[in-house]
């Protein structure tokens, strides 16, 4: 007799779990907002400051309910196309280029075009790259908030420590060559410290380590038309050596079991190991990380990559921006566009977005957000750095593992430094298709 | 000569229980490990020598963690665990029981195929398992992550092994009798294998919880995470931070280790009794 | 797995009028059609599914018909390649050492006090009821380079003068793995041990040692046939547990390097939610079905010869 009760209990706590999914009275449009932490949290609640500019929103508009969702840089990418094959895919993403442009191109966004050209973006844009960043040439598939250069960074302890802070540029734009980079690497390892990780565990972080090669040579990743990848020439062979040597004779760290992410924490808490720079910072990242750093006792400063004459850099960038995924619902569509207009647009909001990122603003008209702050203006002023934005070059995705895993052959020695390069290019170029 | 046997076996035995000490401490450890990383600042919780001991013992991870919809995902785990278990142990008593008991058309053919699939991990058909869930609508539900499990046919196997302990004749006694086949299933079968669902109980709920696997492809949103996926998502979130993590990890092993010091005797004799029959 | 004819006698009752056989495996087909309902539902189907889209160039933009192309690709690709030599290497290693290890555990225990059995077990039990993903966090932050404690204890003993990328290097990360694994897998058998050679005839032991035999020749020819089919099961489950380690791979070390610490469970999942290769991903698991069917069926056959 117990066996029955315990079906018929089965059953009921089945049903409802079944129905827990099921319609919900259909007053409200509702919709899901996922979103990267990529805003800096409040009160060290991840989620909460998301939660509060939904709950302003939907202040707002009576008749939308917005539902928010973290998702982290570890897990989240898979997640989502978790969800896009699960069929739960959210409505709006808070994200980067580099895979929205993708599920643009798969069929799996609604277009931003219309509100691109509403809102009169274009002319109002701060740097054409990075509005050209958020589409493939026919569509544009994200609609841009903030922007900001990765860049490196340097201990201000660590070379404090060892007496060697004067050879830092802090003027302007901190520019460096690879020579000094080079000769300080090797003066601040022969003290023990440990050099610039040259992490290549997964994806996550690995824009660094690819903004940080091919500058070290003045080598460029791409053409400038972003058509093909032109990691064999001299120069990017000569980057690919440089980095192998780097690593042989111990100035530069290899770090296989290391991702961005444990780079990032490797560098801010200098309890075990003190790394002396990194290869994954932006203003962002700062933000993020100053109560690590202040716990643990340390300051960082941002410095563009070294390049041959210092002044030949080029960085890779983030932009900030919300896609809208298609559901065959258009009122959820014409929901998540109000609400991408509010976060990005709203004369108080748009403005509060762009700092809680500590990025900078994607339209002129939000003017300069953070006067009188000298680290924002360093890092503004990188923007002449920029290189091609080749994120949203067909097969983008599927080059990312190649560039980790070519660095993974070099620091396993299945690959000098030139078989490398020519592997990497001739592999990068065939993901392009 | 028997005393130096007795003597020289004595020193065997001391050696022996000396060496397994040794070998529990890598077994011991991470679950101290996580229980004392929990009460650390998130530096001590990095800093090497390691504090075996929190020097400065704070709660600060446990509130970092509580931040979290971590009850949320305490009780989802709770939930999926507890109605796999149930599902899992009514669908397989049932039909461990005929496929022991019972001479059927087909029965050799559907029992190899059982003792097949049950070797098969769910990564086999990763794809078309997402797919077809989507396709019936529930994935990112607590369903997604229940039903599934119920398909694979470890249970059938364990209870098929118990049902066959079954006295022939006390089922024939219960058919004479006139009970009919599902009164004598109610009467007969289950309190014969009642140990074994037992033991089929908490080895599907241990199992459940920790089934990292179709709980990552299923769930998605961040309230419907169990503690495993959440835990993962922590450390995806604070690879800064040590401490939250094994607070986290703490939260999702202790249920699990009450269940099973409270059921161990139940846990072990059931679990034995199914495999040494062989 | 013998199956037992049970012989029922007939009484007149409505439905014993069909034949025997008939209205017994009527009776059978409903008992199990809630779990045949399950077993189609989400076994059968998705793993027909599974085999006819492995034949599709399957990605979230396509889906073409390439016959066999999936299938002669997997044999060119060096990920897949290093992952299926990992998947047989994981599976080789830790099972043997898995079973040696618990029945040297459980043989030390089985006659001890049931104090020291309960305790002992509940240790060895321990990393399975704390869960793999927990126990992988300590093991990360032990094998971690940089804030490590393995590589601290051996460099203060001077065994090694640079840090070791546990995690990150060919000759070790595998192994790493294995060691978890062996440690999150091990708690069961050596219950399964302690109660297999408690429930021995002690009789017939003491016996034999009185007859002057050596404890070599009592365990090889009366402890060893006895717990033979625990050895069979203890095999079967381990083997089965081996393969569906995912978990570990995808927390520690994602596969590097360069797949040299990835497995056939772990790269099906990469490609089809990294890469969206989704056809693909479904040619290995057929590979991976096959493969472990082939394990299954050399297991049964050895043991079943042995006893």
């Amino acid at each position: 007799m117990k066996k029955v009760i315990c079906l018929l209990l089965v059953c009921v706590l089945v049903i409802g779990a079944f129905a827990g999914c099921g319609p919900k009275a259909p007053e409200k449009v509702e919709i899901t907002w996922w979103a990267f932490p990529v805003f800096a949290t409040v009160d060290g609640v991840s989620g909460k400051y998301e939660k509060e500019l939904a709950q302003k929103f939907m202040d707002e508009n009576e008749g939308i309910q917005v539902n928010v969702e973290i998702i982290d840089f570890a897990n989240g990418p898979n997640k989502i196309v978790t969800a896009i094959e699960g069929g739960t895919a959210p409505n709006v993403v808070f994200d980067a280029p580099g895979r929205v442009i993708e599920w643009g191109k798969a069929g799996h966004l609604v277009s931003v075009d219309d509100m691109v050209k509403d809102s009169g973006l274009a002319a109002d844009i701060t740097n054409e790259n990075v509005l050209a960043a958020c589409g493939d040439g026919t569509n544009y598939w994200m609609y841009p908030s903030s922007a900001a250069p990765f860049t490196m960074a340097v201990s201000k302890t660590a070379l404090e420590e060892a007496g060697m802070l004067d050879r830092i540029n802090m003027e302007g734009d901190r520019a460096w060559t690879t020579e000094e980079f080079v000769s300080l690497s090797k003066d601040m390892a022969a003290k023990g410290y440990k050099g610039f990780e040259m992490f290549a565990k997964s994806q996550g972080g690995d824009q660094g380590t690819r903004a940080f090669v091919p500058a070290l040579t003045g080598a460029h990743l791409t053409d400038s038309e972003v058509s093909k990848y032109t990691m064999d020439t001299a120069e990017g062979i000569a980057a690919f050596e440089l980095i192998e040597k780097g690593m042989k004779e111990g100035w530069l760290t290899p770090s296989i079991a290391s991702d961005g992410g444990m780079a990032i924490k490797n560098f801010v808490t200098p309890v075990n190991n003190t790394f002396w720079c990194t290869g994954l910072w932006s203003p962002n990242v700062a933000k993020g990380n100053a109560d690590l750093m202040k716990e643990a006792g340390m300051e960082a400063i941002g410095l563009p990559f070294p390049s041959p004459e210092g002044t030949d850099t080029s960085l890779e960038y983030l932009v900030n921006g919300y896609a809208i995924f298609k559901n065959d619902d258009a009122a959820k569509v014409a929901a998540s566009k109000e609400f991408v207009k509010f976060l990005a647009d709203d004369e108080v909001i748009g403005k509060e977005t762009v700092k809680a990122t500590n990025c900078f603003p994607v339209r002129k008209s939000f003017g300069n957000l953070y006067a009188g702050n000298a680290d924002m203006e360093f890092y503004a002023s990188l923007s002449e750095y920029y290189m091609p934005y080749y994120n949203t070059i067909d097969g983008y995705s599927d080059m990312r593992p190649l560039w980790y895993g070519t660095l993974q052959k070099i620091i396993t020695g299945e690959m000098t430094g030139e078989e490398a390069a020519k592997y990497y290019n001739t592999e990068a170029n065939k993901t392009i298709k | 000569m028997a005393n130096i046997k007795s003597t020289k076996k004595k020193v065997f035995d001391t050696t022996t229980i000396i060496i397994l000490l040794f070998i529990t401490i890598i077994f011991i450890f991470p679950f101290y490990w996580i229980i004392t990383g929990s009460f650390k600042t998130r530096l001590d919780s990095l800093i090497l020598p390691p504090q075996f001991f929190p020097l400065n013992p704070t709660m600060a991870s446990w509130e970092k963690l509580f931040l979290q919809p971590t009850l949320k995902w305490f009780f989802n785990s709770i939930w999926i665990s507890g109605i796999t278990m149930a599902l899992v142990c009514a669908v397989s008593t049932l039909a461990g029981y005929v496929l022991a008991k019972k001479k059927f058309i087909g029965a050799v053919t559907l029992f190899s195929m059982f003792v097949f699939a049950m070797a098969l991990p769910k990564q086999v058909v990763l794809v078309p398992l997402v797919k077809l869930v989507s396709f019936l609508g529930f994935h990112n539900t607590m369903a997604a992550a229940i039903l599934p499990a119920i398909g694979w046919p470890f249970g059938i196997f364990l209870m098929k092994q118990f049902s066959e302990n079954i006295p022939n004749e006390l089922l024939e006694a219960a058919k004479v009798d006139g009970s009919s086949e599902f009164g004598t299933f109610i009467k007969i079968v289950i309190p014969m294998v009642k140990s074994g669902i037992a033991a089929l109980a908490i080895f599907t709920f241990i199992s459940s919880w920790n089934d990292y696997f179709l709980q990552l492809i299923m769930l998605t949103s961040r309230e419907n995470l169990t503690l495993q996926l959440g835990l993962a998502t922590l450390q995806g979130e604070f690879s800064s931070d040590y401490g939250v993590l094994m607070a986290g990890a703490a939260l999702s092993a202790l249920p699990i280790i009450a269940i099973f010091v409270a059921f161990q005797k139940s846990f072990t004799q059931g679990i034995t009794l199914g495999a040494v029959k062989g | 797995m013998v199956e037992k004819i049970t012989s029922n006698k007939s009484k007149p009752n409505w439905y014993q009028k069909l034949p025997m056989k008939r209205r017994e495996t009527l009776v059978s087909y409903l008992f199990l059609l809630p779990c045949l309902f399950f077993f189609v539902v989400f076994v059968v189907i998705p793993i027909l599914m599974g085999v006819f889209t492995s034949f599709f160039n399957y990605t979230s933009s396509s889906f073409e018909f390439n016959g066999l192309d999936n299938y002669i690709r997997l044999f060119q690709d060096q990920a897949f390649l290093r992952s299926l030599k990992n998947t047989i290497v994981l599976v080789v290693v830790a099972v043997p050492i898995t079973v040696i290890f618990a029945l040297f555990v459980g043989y030390v225990l089985y006659n001890r006090k049931s104090f020291t059995r309960s305790l002992f077990r509940g240790i060895f039990y321990l990393p399975v009821v704390t869960g793999t993903v927990a126990v992988t966090v300590v093991w990360a932050w032990m094998f971690d380079q940089y804030n490590g404690v393995l590589n601290w204890v051996l460099m203060n003993m001077g065994v090694i003068q640079q840090e070791i990328a546990w995690l990150g290097d060919e000759r070790f990360a595998l192994m790493a793995i294995i060691i978890i694994l062996i440690t999150t897998s091990v708690g069961q058998p050596i219950i399964l041990y302690i109660a297999a050679l408690g429930n021995l005839d002690t009789a017939q032991i003491e016996a034999s040692k009185i007859d002057g035999a050596t404890e070599w020749q009592v365990f090889r020819h009366i402890t060893w046939p006895g717990i033979l089919p625990t050895t069979l099961y203890v095999v079967m489950i381990t083997t089965i547990n081996t393969f569906q380690c995912f978990s570990l791979v995808q927390l520690l070390t994602s596969g590097a390097p360069d797949y040299h610490s990835s497995t056939i469970m772990y790269l099906v999942y990469e490609m089809a939610f990294t890469f969206k290769q989704f056809g693909y991903a479904n040619a290995m698991g057929v590979i991976l079905a096959v493969i472990i069917g082939i394990f299954s069926i050399v297991q049964y056959k050895a043991f079943s010869s042995k006893g």
